[in-house]
């Protein structure tokens, strides 16, 4: 296959260590070295997808910003990505331009989200996205770097550079890379995408605007009820409490097995979690979360911490041994960006 | 020798460093104040303070707020179309 020509404007470079240099001088780096985008790495990227330079990815209209193949290429070829992992930074950069994810407030905010990728399907295992031990890194080339790529494009192709139209007050590590694959193989449930309306035999990702992964032990108990009641009491005041976003948790290899034992469904941890992670209005009050002094009633008076138990999301992953798990709340508030799943196109 | 390819792109027609600004009133005496609310706590009562200021010492004849979606979006058309039809000048921030 012949890909139509590259647009990009060209810098000739004496050498590698120049091209590394001259990113960092041009601000093209997340402040580690790069990959030299030479036009044959970008080509190989682009014949991965079958995509034309020109073929817009996705449109940011917060941003008036048209994301085309060509310039993923290039950030995904900075990013250290194999060709291969491409077509998974192509959907999760059309999950990022989907309304519903909502650009400009993750993308700016003080709050700092990153970018959390969930991969599924049977292009996980091809490309080799870790599912297992030290789930958020480090020690993969697949995680590691097609988040990269896509903070890359943020970076150079939406403008959201930390300091101007990124606004992030802390910031946190996933902002380098922030990608997990759902452990299938072992997962006794439904997967994400699957649940997310697609098949098994597809891939896909699901981008989250997301804070940092909140860990949780639980080494005592050998039942559902009493793993997930520990997770409940860690979570009920994460997050952005008052602003009820979406949450994902992730099940550990002990702590999967044990709920799994029990016969619980993904559905059922939902409704679970999302009862016992309410807050009084009283409590919300006295540790000024919400505004007022408490009135007579609110001590039974009750916040949810999301929206719907349907705002609880569930993956199967991380290490099978170690009774530890973890929620990542999710940024803003589910109104304001909400996960997005896309298939990965073969 | 070996070249490499520019990850960036200039900015588009539309983006915010083309956007050709409405020309500002010399005067806000006799203008009608539209103020936008980004549903931030407080920032009812913010605009709200602006805009009695803007009454009482700029000489505005009036103020009207509309409420935006959620703070990360831009306003919505119908809430743009109402301004354009019904005021002179808007303040609109965002803050927390």
């Amino acid at each position: 296959m012949v890909i139509a020509a590259l647009t990009s404007a060209r810098y000739p470079v004496a050498d590698p260590d120049e091209a590394v240099e001259l990113c960092f001088a041009r601000g093209w780096t997340d402040g580690l070295p790069v990959v030299p985008p030479t036009p044959d790495r970008v080509e190989a990227m682009l014949l991965a997808t079958r995509l034309a330079p020109a073929h817009q990815v996705t449109y940011i209209a917060h941003r008036a910003v048209s994301i085309t193949a060509e310039k993923v290429a290039i950030n995904a070829v900075l990013a250290g990505c194999r060709p291969e992992y491409m077509p998974v930074v192509v959907a999760a950069i059309e999950a990022i331009g989907d309304p519903r994810w909502s650009y400009h407030g993750p993308g700016t905010s003080t709050a700092g989200a990153a970018v959390l990728i969930v991969v599924n399907g049977p292009v996980a295992r091809a490309i080799d996205v870790n599912a297992g031990d030290n789930l958020f890194g480090p020690g993969w080339r697949a995680n590691l770097t097609i988040g990269r790529a896509v903070r890359l494009v943020m970076r150079n192709v939406c403008g959201s550079r930390p300091g101007t139209l990124d606004r992030g007050t802390l910031g946190h590590p996933g902002k380098l890379s922030y990608v997990i694959a759902e452990n299938e193989a072992e997962s006794p449930w439904l997967p994400l995408h699957v649940e997310r309306g697609l098949r098994p035999d597809q891939s896909a990702v699901t981008v989250m605007a997301a804070d940092g992964p909140h860990q949780f032990y639980n080494q005592l108990s050998s039942t559902a009820e009493g793993i997930l009641t520990t997770l409940a009491d860690d979570m009920r005041v994460s997050g952005n409490v008052m602003g009820q976003p979406q949450y994902l948790l992730v099940l550990a290899g002990e702590h999967m097995r044990t709920i799994a034992r029990d016969g619980w469904t993904k559905a059922m941890i939902r409704e679970f979690v999302f009862a016992r992670t309410q807050n009084s209005h009283a409590h919300l009050k006295r540790t000024q979360r919400m505004a007022g002094a408490p009135e007579p009633g609110d001590e039974s008076r009750m916040r949810p911490l999301v929206e719907s138990p349907d705002d609880i999301l569930i993956v199967a992953a991380g290490g099978r041994a170690g009774a530890f798990s973890a929620y990542v709340p999710g940024w803003g508030s589910r109104r304001a960006s909400q996960a997005v799943t896309k298939e990965v196109k073969p | 020798m070996m070249e490499i390819l520019d990850p960036t792109v200039p900015p588009s027609p539309g983006a915010a460093s083309s956007i050709a600004y409405a020309e500002r009133p010399a005067s806000l005496a006799g203008k009608r104040i539209a103020l936008i609310e980004n549903t931030k706590f407080n920032s009812d009562r913010l605009l709200q303070k602006i805009g009695d200021i803007l009454t009482t010492e700029y000489g505005a004849a009036e103020t009207r707020m509309w409420r935006k979606q959620n703070a990360s979006v831009p306003a919505h058309e119908e809430v743009i179309d109402e301004v354009r039809r019904t005021c002179d000048v808007m303040v609109a921030g965002i803050g927390d």
